[in-house]
């Protein structure tokens, strides 16, 4: 018998060998079978040989050929398919095999030689056969003790050291291939197979935790985005957010402090909110809020639109982010331990201050002979006045006060893990040890963490989970004006003594002290401490119970409770306004909660259609309690408040919140194509007077997976694609409690008596913020390389919880009202590219980019923030920007004058501007609007590479189209009104104005009255590209291990914040988005520096 | 178990929903309704004491809690720094520079916050006195409050009248500020005349004259702090009879007496227990602001106390300097090293100490608004207006006498070459010095302010451009005349931008 197959549009195409035991298979089916009825049919044999002929017509074929007949609902597939085939004397159930391979179509064959074709589940089982094969990993190491299994049977094997397994199944079987650590795989039984399974930390991509519920990807109707522990790990941090940047399309990450433990600041698809908080919810393992290590992540999952969103209600006007710990995984225990260690240093950025000779050489400016008013000046510098006054000896004091307060520092990080799996019992157990030594003199951050997950299978349907985790902080934090020191004090003055001891100095010190302020910040921070601690623990129950068969109840719970300690403490001994009588101020606070959610679920399968669902109610209530203590006269030494002799003061205060809702959601799916979720949640929140408490929030989202529709069945092409749609309303409430009460503050005094001050405004009718979200997306799979997804949405904000502006004669700044609107549009793409793909090498990229409008609507009036210190203003006006620069733009330096220059514009009555002008008066200089802190665009890109046990990866993150107002150059770029101030190297392209003629970038230091102030000088283009992380990993080869005894070891080298490509002069463009207190979004003041890292690190499981 | 578990589950979900009903109401711990406030006599004298807390405590103003901000901080720096007595040693961005330099803007965070505690305290005010007035027969003690009520917003008022409009004598129908005297008022409203500012503040001080009668200490007002006040008033005005009236009321009070050459030095380091204090703010060890918050902090330093960066100027020393004995240098305390006083920048440091020494501390003190020497000071001025010499250079000899110039007195003799104004606005800059008269009293009375001396409110100055021994020239704003609108601070750009009926000073 001799066959040939040219081609059946096979779902993937079989190899040369594969087709060789497929022969040795159809011949086994002919000889060896002892079915009968397949005996019956030998007796016909078919020769037959077509090409690309419908399979309606194959079929009429083979009827005309044989005695059998054909009997089949004429499909789209019967019209569609075509076949080419060429067999001769094959038995009808090879070559059926053959042609109906891939349609999902099956036949039975009955006695009278009818055949039925129809759904697979009507087709007979072919007798069992030999199957053999190889299982290895993704990187082509053969696994052993594989569980090989039949489907729904007890039937299995396991392969042995070389991977190699046999096993005797039928051709409609699916043999299922699992192994500890890596993801079941399930393929349909074929001669030969070779399979490689991939490891387990994608397993997740499957299910995808969203709202209340698990998902499968494929099932998802709303823009979620998963990110894996497998692709967190390149970065070392403390923190998740940071560990984000640039891996997730919409997302901004801004790293604005490298002090050690501090954490990174999100925003999700722009700002969608002016007052409320921007921060996205946190979810960790299906409750709202917690805390995890970062090492204990499974996976992270980010809700960007209302479609999943709106299951968190009031609290997810940013987003969402869940965090899923990590679980028992089935088989035997494991172990993992994994050590980092390296250093750090401080990142500079581009504003290198001056040394001792170059700053000299700069205050030579400040001696030109040049009264602006006077006719006769000379503009020569007066060097013999210079001179007297600036003995040349200063060239040569060069004391770097930033590289002796900024030092290498050392990171190291432990985490260990032990898991396990019974019938009966899951656990899990991580512990982190984080120490982080601040690059800053006298700062730190440790912190230990455990996270204990266990659950207990009562039965098959009822289990109970317990989960703690637990974390302890300490750390070092500093004094902003230690930093501010850093920078500013002079390269002429040495901090230290002869002895090499800080050097006392202050205010009556004799000796020649060249910098502003009798300040030396070393001695100050040796005499000075500002140490915290943090302890934590969530407790975490979950019972879940099947009721019947379809519905399950499900609670949730947590526990909670913190409490967190900082200390402010300066000697008698430390210069400057406790020196002599020393202060300690402590400050205590007490947070504690709780929170419940419980749901029935339920979930139908009706034929082709499922439901599934689930409702219920959450509950939620936390409590802050405050209490601080702080006083003077403290013997030297000591550092406790039992100690302090005066000006003690005391301060307490409590705040509670209470939230309630009830969650429903419905997920209806067709044909696993068609897809419909709708949820509505009704919340409650005691930060709404009891008449306007309640809202709700629903939304409605679909998804059509074409890719399984049968004309996209067997594309070669696209081998993925679905089509997305969702519109919901999530909420905002974040805005503490009781801001709807008129108030007066009883926390001050008068003459030692209590004393009460109009705080607040009543705003009766104070209610939710709500943000209507559009989204529209669809996921595109090509040739199974490449992944695109892309999103568009349309969010407006409406009711903001706005501090509206009063006029300040009113006695207050503002009243919270529900007015105003933010509208943020946005296209997100998502790409994922498997460039490289070959048994010993893979190259894969991940690329993101996303960008936001912001646009505010219905402002009821123009809002001017202007911020206190600095007076920076932004503006709030109807048609605007969020964040919108509002200041005099700078025009450079009056050629004739070395005067500073700004632009004063003139109006008619209407507003039109008449004329625009240049000015050196800044009083008469125009605001105006100068750009916004919000970029245009940002993204990320990861490549990796993988050559055999060597993985390199490479992630760098960009933004693009932001200000940032770099206002450390108030000081450091000052034109000599502060001559005493040590000064920033100029960029190029900077110059001094000299004399009359000059076109310059700095005024004359004789002229420059006013140069200073805020205006557009200092608003730089805050656009960079930072190579975020380059991290090379070796997984050691198994056969070396095995002899040691260990599963799996991986080393590892990993530099972090590499290089930061940006034209921004000043600190750092990663300035804060966050308004606080003293802190304006997008200005960048002073700031403890972020760091580069250097890290090894090595990984152990066994 | 799946009996035991439907079973869990009935009896699970009634208690859950029982236990849902639990959204309340949170009310502040640390606050009360302004509801509730004003329908206690507690609630009452602690708002009360909330008008007097405003002007020393730090509030937070555009979302932080400066230390730089604190009412009474700007109350002085903004009138003296802008006067010829303090000479700045040291360019700042700390805004107090734009008094030296008169580089204001609207957005200058000082002068905003000013404003904004002008306000809240007759916010605060104002509702005390709806809540009291609606008593049917209040008695003594709330009557007593009631009065400090209108005496604090006159004051107030007044204060605000002063920094942000032009001089009455100048302008009295110019544009004054916006007057709040209810609590529901529209919030857009536009600026009164200068007038009506100094109707409204006369009427509620003479209001509170009447109603105090239950002195509560010199940290509180009294019916002769109105007075004090009414006579400060009508001298800005010009009314010479009742200022007149009013200083000899608070003087034949009985109730003050002049601190001696020998008290006097110690006079403002004990300012709540001094005879001669009508009125000043208590501030408590507890509110001992230090180097970033204190009043003392950029005048004085003992070398950690504070910045010490401006000093007392050569202008008034010059005008001292004829007098070495006069008890009043013991304010003015020169940084010396080995007899050598020290200079920063080139400009010498004469530190203040008027805010200084309550408890040994180098930056606590009780600041006065009102003491007696003023209203001896305020009649002879009134006097030497009206032609009185005689009375005027008596008044002048009595503050003389008690300043260890007892052998220099005019005795009813107008020295050569001087008027009897010139005589006592001569005394009166050397007695109130630095306790923010200097600016009002030069502009008010149509003088040009010579600030021609070596200081850093020249634009563009450089140490090396500085020489003691000749006086400066070429600079910009050496000769301030009355005329000058920078001689006033801009409405802040808050107001402006919310308040549509109001209007930019020029």
């Amino acid at each position: 018998m001799k066959f040939t197959r040219l081609t059946a549009f096979p779902a993937w195409e079989p190899s040369h060998k594969l087709l060789f035991i497929m022969r040795i298979t159809a011949l086994f089916l002919l000889f060896v079978s002892l079915h009968v009825s397949l005996w019956a049919f030998s007796q016909t044999s078919i020769s037959l040989s077509v090409k690309k002929q419908p399979l309606a017509a194959v079929l009429t074929l083979i009827e005309r050929k044989s005695d059998y007949r054909f009997l089949y609902q004429e499909t789209s597939v019967f019209s569609r398919k075509e076949i080419s085939l060429k067999v001769q004397n094959a038995s009808l159930d090879y070559v059926l095999s053959l042609i109906l391979e891939g349609t999902g179509l099956g036949y039975t064959i009955n006695d009278n030689h009818l055949v039925v074709i129809g759904e697979k589940e009507t087709a007979v089982a072919l007798p069992a056969d030999w199957i053999t094969g190889v299982v290895k990993n993704e990187r082509g190491e053969p696994l052993s003790n594989v569980s090989v299994l039949i489907k729904g049977t007890a039937r299995g094997t396991q392969t042995d050291e070389r991977g190699r397994f046999r096993i005797q199944a039928a051709e409609n079987d699916s043999l299922e291939f699992s192994y500890i650590g890596f993801e079941t795989q399930s393929v349909k039984a074929r001669s030969s197979l070779d399979i490689i399974l991939r490891s387990a930390s994608q397993q997740i991509n499957d299910v995808v935790v969203v709202g209340y519920s698990d998902k499968k990807k494929s099932e998802l109707t709303s823009a979620v985005t998963v990110v894996t522990a497998e692709k967190l790990k390149d970065v070392t941090t403390n923190d998740i957010g940071s560990m984000l940047q640039g891996k997730v399309a919409g997302l901004q990450v801004v790293n604005s402090s490298g002090a050690p433990g501090a954490a990174a600041e999100i925003r999700l698809r722009g700002i969608s909110s002016v007052n409320a908080s921007q921060s996205p919810l946190i979810v960790v393992d299906g409750i709202i809020g917690g805390n995890y290590d970062p090492n204990d992540v499974e996976t992270v999952t980010v809700l960007k639109d209302a479609g999943a969103t709106a299951m968190y209600g009031s609290q997810a006007n940013a987003g969402v982010i869940i965090i899923t710990t990590k679980k028992a995984a089935a088989g035997k225990t494991r172990f993992e331990a994994k050590i980092t260690t390296g250093f750090r240093t401080p990142d500079f950025g581009k504003m290198k201050m001056m040394s001792g000779s170059q700053l000299y050489e700069h205050q030579k400016e400040y001696y030109r002979d040049y009264i602006p008013a006077n006719t006769d000046n000379s503009y020569k510098i007066d060097l013999l006045q210079f001179i007297a006054e600036r003995p040349r000896t200063l060239r040569s004091q060069n004391y770097n006060w930033l590289t002796d307060m900024f030092r290498h520092a050392p990171m190291t990080n432990f985490y260990f893990t032990a898991s396990g799996r019974t019938d009966k019992n899951d656990y899990y157990l991580g512990l982190t040890y984080y120490n982080e030594k601040g690059s800053f003199l006298n700062t730190d951050y440790q912190r230990i963490n455990l996270r204990a997950n266990s659950t207990h299978h009562f039965s098959p349907l009822i289990s109970l989970s317990n989960n703690i985790n637990m974390s302890g902080t300490t750390g070092k934090s500093y004094d902003y004006n230690d930093v501010y020191y850093a920078y500013l004090n002079m390269p002429w003055d040495n901090p230290y003594d002869s002895a090499g001891k800080p050097v006392y100095v202050d205010g009556n010190s004799t000796f020649k002290w060249w910098s502003r302020d009798k300040v030396n910040p070393i001695h100050t921070i040796a005499n000075s401490n500002h140490p915290y601690k943090n302890f934590d623990v969530n407790y975490d129950l979950d019972f879940n119970a099947g009721i019947t068969s379809w519905l399950s109840f499900s609670s949730t719970n947590r526990l909670a409770a913190a409490y967190f300690k900082s200390s402010t403490y300066y000697s008698p001994l430390a210069a400057g306004q406790y020196n002599g009588t020393g202060y300690l101020s402590e400050l205590s606070t007490l947070n504690y909660g709780y929170i419940s959610n419980d749901l029935l679920k339920f979930n139908f399968q009706l034929g082709e259609h499922r439901i599934s669902g689930l409702a219920g109610i959450a509950f939620e209530g936390s409590h802050t309690e405050l209490t601080g203590a702080s006083g003077k006269g403290l013997p030297v030494g000591l550092q406790v408040l039992n100690v302090v002799s005066n000006s003690q003061v005391v301060s307490g205060s409590n705040d509670a919140a209470m939230m309630q809702s009830y969650i429903s959601q419905l997920n209806y799916s067709f044909r696993d194509r068609y897809f419909l979720t709708g949820s509505y949640r009704v919340d409650g929140s005691s930060a709404f007077p009891s008449a306007h408490r309640y809202a709700s929030f629903p939304s409605i989202s679909a998804a059509w997976l074409a890719s399984k529709e049968s004309f996209l069945a067997d594309n070669r092409t696209i081998s993925n694609l679905k089509l997305r749609l969702s519109y919901g309303v999530t909420g905002s409430q974040d805005i503490g409690s009781s801001r709807y009460l008129g108030l007066y503050s009883l926390s001050s005094q008068y003459n030692s008596l209590v004393a009460a001050v109009p705080s607040q405004l009543a705003s009766p009718n104070l209610t939710w913020e709500s943000k209507y979200q559009w989204n529209a997306g669809v996921d595109i799979g090509l040739f199974r390389r490449i992944d695109l997804t892309v999103d568009v949405y349309n969010n407006v904000t409406r009711n903001l919880l706005l501090q509206v502006s009063q006029p300040l004669s009113v006695g207050f700044e503002q009243r919270w009202e529900n007015t105003g609107q933010i509208v943020n549009n946005g296209v997100e793409f998502g790409l994922s590219t498997a460039n490289i793909v070959t048994r010993d090498f893979t190259w894969k990229t991940d690329f993101n980019i996303s960008f936001n409008t912001n646009k505010l609507r219905q402002f009821p009036a123009t809002n001017i923030n202007t911020q206190s210190t600095w007076s920076i203003s932004q503006i709030y006006r109807e048609k605007g920007n969020l964040y919108e620069f509002y200041m005099p733009k700078w025009l450079g330096v009056d050629r004739q004058t070395g005067a500073p220059l700004w632009e004063e514009i003139t109006k008619d009555a209407q507003g039109g501007i008449v004329y625009r002008q240049a000015t050196s008066n800044y009083d008469s200089a125009t605001y105006q609007e100068v750009g916004s802190p919000l970029p245009k665009y940002q993204g990320g890109i990861t490549n990796t590479f993988r050559y055999k046990g060597l993985t390199l990866s490479v992630n760098a993150y960009f933004l693009y189209g932001n200000k940032i107002f770099s206002n450390s150059l108030r000081f450091v770029e000052n034109d000599g009104s502060e001559p005493y101030y040590n000064q920033a190297v100029l960029p190029k392209g900077y110059n001094i104005w000299t004399k009359p003629g000059d076109v310059a970038t700095e005024p004359s230091p004789q002229n420059a009255a006013n140069s200073t102030q805020t205006s557009s000088r200092y608003l730089k283009d805050g656009s960079f590209l930072s190579i975020r992380n380059v991290a090379l990993f070796y997984e050691l080869p198994p056969a070396f291990l095995k002899r040691l005894g260990v599963s799996g070891v991986t080393i590892g080298v990993a530099a972090d914040n590499v290089y930061t490509f940006t034209k921004f002069f000043g600190q750092d463009p990663q300035a804060t988005i966050t308004p606080g207190v003293y802190v304006m979004p997008g200005v960048s003041d002073f700031k403890y520096p972020n760091n580069r890292q250097y890290l090894f690190n090595i990984d152990f499981r066994f | 178990m799946n009996r035991i578990n439907t079973l869990l589950l009935w009896i699970a979900l009634p208690l859950l929903l029982s236990i849902t009903g639990c959204v309340k109401d949170v009310n502040p711990s640390d606050a009360i309704t302004t509801a509730n406030l004003t329908t206690t006599s507690d609630g009452l004298i602690n708002a009360v004491n909330g008008a007097y807390a405003l002007l020393k405590d730090h509030v937070e103003f555009a979302g932080s809690t400066d230390e730089n901000n604190m009412y009474l901080r700007q109350y002085f720096q903004c009138a003296d720094f802008a006067s010829d007595d303090i000479v700045c040693g040291q360019t700042t961005t700390d805004p107090l520079f734009y008094s030296f330099s008169l580089g204001h803007t609207a957005t200058q965070t000082n002068m905003r916050y000013f404003w904004y505690i002008s306000y809240k305290i007759i916010n605060d005010v104002n509702t005390v006195i709806e809540a009291v007035e609606k008593l049917s027969n209040p008695d003594a003690a709330s009557r007593q409050l009631l009065g400090e009520c209108y005496f604090l917003r006159a004051l107030t008022h007044f204060s605000l009248v002063k920094f942000y409009a032009m001089p009455y004598t100048t302008a009295p129908s110019g544009a004054g500020i916006i007057l709040r005297t209810s609590s529901t008022d529209p919030a857009l409203k536009a600026r009164s005349s200068v007038q009506e500012v100094y109707q409204s503040v006369i009427g509620d001080a003479e209001k509170g004259a009447a109603l105090m009668n239950a002195p509560r200490g010199a940290m509180y007002a009294s019916k002769e702090a109105a007075w004090a006040l009414l006579s400060r008033a009508f001298l800005y005005e010009d009314n010479k009879d009742s200022t007149i009236y009013y200083s000899s009321q608070v003087i034949n009070s009985g109730r003050f007496t002049l601190s001696t050459a020998a008290s006097y030095p110690s006079l403002f380091a004990n300012a709540a227990a001094a005879p001669e204090t009508i009125f000043c703010v208590a501030f408590t060890t507890t509110e001992d602001y230090g180097k970033f918050g204190s009043i003392a902090s950029m005048i004085y330093s003992n070398g950690n106390s504070g910045w010490g960066e401006e000093y007392a100027s050569q202008s008034l020393r010059d005008t001292m300097s004829a007098h070495p004995e006069d008890v009043r240098w013991s304010y003015i305390v020169p940084n010396t090293v080995g007899g050598v006083v020290q200079k920063k920048n080139g400009i010498e440091m004469y530190y203040i100490s008027k805010f200084s020494g309550q408890g040994g501390s180098p930056t606590l003190s009780s600041p006065i608004l009102f003491r007696l020497a003023e209203m001896y000071l305020n009649r002879a001025e009134a006097e030497a207006k009206a032609g009185q010499t005689g009375p005027a250079l008596s008044d002048v000899d009595m503050i003389r006498t008690n300043r260890g110039l007892a052998g220099s007195l005019y005795n009813g003799q107008t020295p050569s070459g001087q008027t009897a104004l010139d005589v006592v606005l001569k005394e009166r800059r050397i007695e109130l010095a630095f306790e923010g008269h200097r600016s009002f009293d030069v502009y008010r009375n149509k003088l040009s302010m010579n600030r021609t001396y070596w200081g850093y409110h020249l634009p563009g100055l450089k140490e090396s451009d500085i020489d003691l021994s000749v006086q400066p020239s070429g600079y910009a704003n050496m000769i301030i005349s009355p005329d000058n609108p920078k001689i006033i601070y801009y409405i802040p750009i808050d107001e402006i931008e919310t308040n549509s009926l109001c209007t930019q000073n020029n």
